[in-house]
């Protein structure tokens, strides 16, 4: 039986009489990387907020790992967490001191909690150094620990990956499948780059003015690419792809295009050169954010 | 809670407020009380001069101060409220002269009183706004309040703590402040003058001055009553820089709008003193040590019990605002 880390029911969020969250639902269970999608200002980080009790919800609840936000904070938050955008920590004490004054705020937060932390994020060696000193991506690695001290069930980072350089993401997301790994806990992560959520999420929730337009598995949603055939004869590999492989093809400025998993193109091009058709060459296309938008505002417009 | 007040305690120390308000305090009162000794030492010397007699005693400078007090009194350039002061400054002298208690020598103590007095209605404050006014409104601008809200602690016990340790350095300073201007004082004031006789106890009554309730005790107990009415000011001071710590969310606007509360109340209370609602204003009402010496007031109405209740509602409603609208507050950080 999978366990409901989080459900957010119903939730909408009224600021000045206008409606930035409309009716969003959502369900996260154990282990699982949850994906928000949507370009900036979609309300991906006001529900976020909503989520963390930054911010109270007009309508709705948000219950976390069994316990509601608005009946039972204590214990909801107890469960939970969070680097919200940029990682803010007080800059005039030492990484350590952060950490030891968060963590004297939750109950059973012990001075080994906190080390395997550090140690986690890979902070041992600059520790005891002021946080003015410290770089973005070394400010984002102590965020990181001081939302793992407590032990939580589920984390919610808000495009976490703003900031910091190449390396800084790739260490960064390396830490996060580990702790997912190893630890079970579930992630909820807000982005606006499509790659990010497909390297990390399992599943992803895409939103758009305060909606969620769709929500699917990632590799369902994300990983339907195009594939463009240049070669000689379009219309006779149109034919083969159809008639053998039933796949939809179509020909586009004499290119044949096609949705096929990347593993099945080798197969594909073996047997167009079999039968004789020279290829040209072979390109995926993947699919950008814009995209993926266009293509759910158009099949919405179309239902 | 006690580890949430020690973690309030601890931000507040490292920021090295503290400090600041150490080096102000050791600033003003090496100069206050430099320049009371030095306006003494020409006191005396004026009146050596006059008088030509080589010796002196305090009743004789008193007595000259008397004279003068009376013909400013003949001039005819003084406004009518400028009499009223001096004719009650004249009775208190004389009554002083009569009981043979001392009013010009400076001590150590007479120091004390005399600095409180002078920063009640806003040095003291001052002191306050440096250590609170960020309390709130720092931890919004640098966006920690992100990490602060969103642990396992419900929102009101976090505002709690930090109205604690509020209060603590509040108490601190005025601690901080009694220490540092007796022993400042003492390198530039040679008596100590904690076992004198003060008097205290005047009473305004109808304008007249009373010595009817007037009674006897040491300076150090007049010193203690002193700073116990200035710690009082200062809390108060604290719960109403601790909503505006709360409402604003820079703190250069926190400090902002309290100077321009406190500056502002001054003048309304030189400008508009007939007006009647300008005596519950809080700023009005920080002068708590003038009723224990009976001197002039601007408006007219007040006294000591007033006072302390108008403040005290002053500070009941700030804290109450400041958990009602934190508790509400939407974190957009």
């Amino acid at each position: 039986m999978t366990q409901r880390i989080l459900q957010v029911k119903d939730l909408t969020k009224i600021i000045n009489k206008r409606e930035i969250i409309k009716n969003i639902n959502l369900e996260i269970s154990k282990g699982e990387i949850y994906g928000f999608l949507g370009p900036n200002g979609a309300g991906k980080s006001t529900t976020l907020r909503m989520v963390v009790g930054l911010s109270k919800p007009t309508t709705g609840d948000i219950t976390i790992s069994g316990y509601s936000i608005t009946n039972n904070y204590v214990k909801a938050m107890a469960n939970v967490g969070c680097i919200i955008e940029e990682p803010a920590l007080y800059e005039y004490m030492t990484g350590l001191k952060n950490l030891k004054i968060l963590g004297a705020m939750s109950k059973n937060v012990s001075e080994k909690d906190i080390r395997e932390a550090v140690e986690l994020v890979g902070m041992s060696h600059r520790i005891n150094d002021l946080v003015k000193t410290y770089s973005m991506g070394m400010k984002q690695r102590i965020g990181l620990a001081q939302a793992l001290i407590h032990h939580p069930k589920l984390l919610i980072l808000d495009e976490p990956t703003n900031g910091l350089d190449p390396q800084g993401i790739y260490k960064f997301r390396q830490i996060i499948k580990t702790l997912v790994k190893e630890k079970g806990i579930s992630v909820l992560l807000s982005s606006h780059l499509i790659s990010e959520i497909q390297l990390m999420c399992d599943k992803v929730a895409i939103i758009n003015n305060g909606q969620i337009i769709k929500t699917a598995k990632v590799e369902d949603l994300l990983f339907s690419n195009q594939i463009y055939w240049t070669i000689d004869y379009p219309k006779k590999g149109k034919r083969i792809l159809e008639s053998k492989f039933d796949i939809e093809a179509n020909i586009i400025d004499n290119q044949l295009v096609a949705k096929l998993p990347e593993h099945l193109i080798e197969t594909v091009n073996t047997f167009f050169i079999n039968k004789g058709i020279k290829i040209k060459y072979v390109s995926i296309k993947k699919k950008t954010l814009e995209d993926l938008f266009l293509e759910l505002t158009a099949y919405k417009a179309i239902e | 809670m006690i580890t949430l007040v020690r973690n309030e305690i601890y931000k507040m120390i490292l920021r090295k407020k503290v400090i600041l308000i150490i080096i102000l305090l050791i600033l003003f009162v090496g100069l206050f009380s430099y320049g009371e000794n030095y306006i003494y030492n020409q006191r005396i010397n004026a009146f050596l001069q006059e008088s030509n007699q080589s010796n002196y005693s305090w009743e004789n400078i008193a007595n000259q101060r008397l004279e003068r007090l009376k013909e400013n009194l003949e001039s005819a350039y003084i406004p009518e409220r400028g009499i009223k002061s001096i004719e009650i400054q004249i009775e208190q002298l004389e009554y002083f002269i009569d009981n043979n208690i001392n009013p010009i020598t400076p001590s150590v103590a007479r120091f004390n009183v005399e600095f409180v007095k002078q920063s009640i209605t806003f040095f003291l404050p001052l002191l306050i706004i440096i250590i609170g006014a960020d309390l709130i409104s720092g931890e919004f601008s640098e966006k920690t309040i992100k990490i602060l809200l969103t642990r396992a602690v419900p929102r009101w016990k976090i505002l709690m703590s930090k109205l604690i340790a509020l209060l603590i350095m509040t108490t601190l300073i005025v601690l901080l402040m009694a220490i540092i201007s007796t022993s400042i004082s003492r390198v530039f004031i040679n008596r100590l003058g904690f076992d004198e006789p003060v008097i205290t106890g005047f009473k305004l009554v109808n304008g007249e001055l009373s010595t009817a309730t007037v009674i006897q005790i040491t300076s150090l107990r007049y010193m203690l009553l002193n700073y116990s009415l200035a710690w009082y000011v200062a809390l108060v001071m604290s719960a109403i820089t601790f909503m505006i710590s709360v409402l604003v969310k820079s703190m250069g606007s926190a400090i902002g709008i309290i100077m321009a509360s406190l500056i502002g109340g001054q003048f309304l209370q030189f400008f508009l003193s007939d007006w009647g609602l300008v005596k519950y204003f809080y700023v009005t009402n920080l002068d708590l040590t003038k009723y224990l010496t009976g001197s002039y007031q601007q408006v007219e109405g007040m006294n000591l019990v007033f006072s302390v209740l108008v403040l005290m509602t002053w500070a009941i409603i700030s804290i109450l605002i400041s958990f009602l609208v934190f508790s509400k507050k939407d974190v957009l950080v």
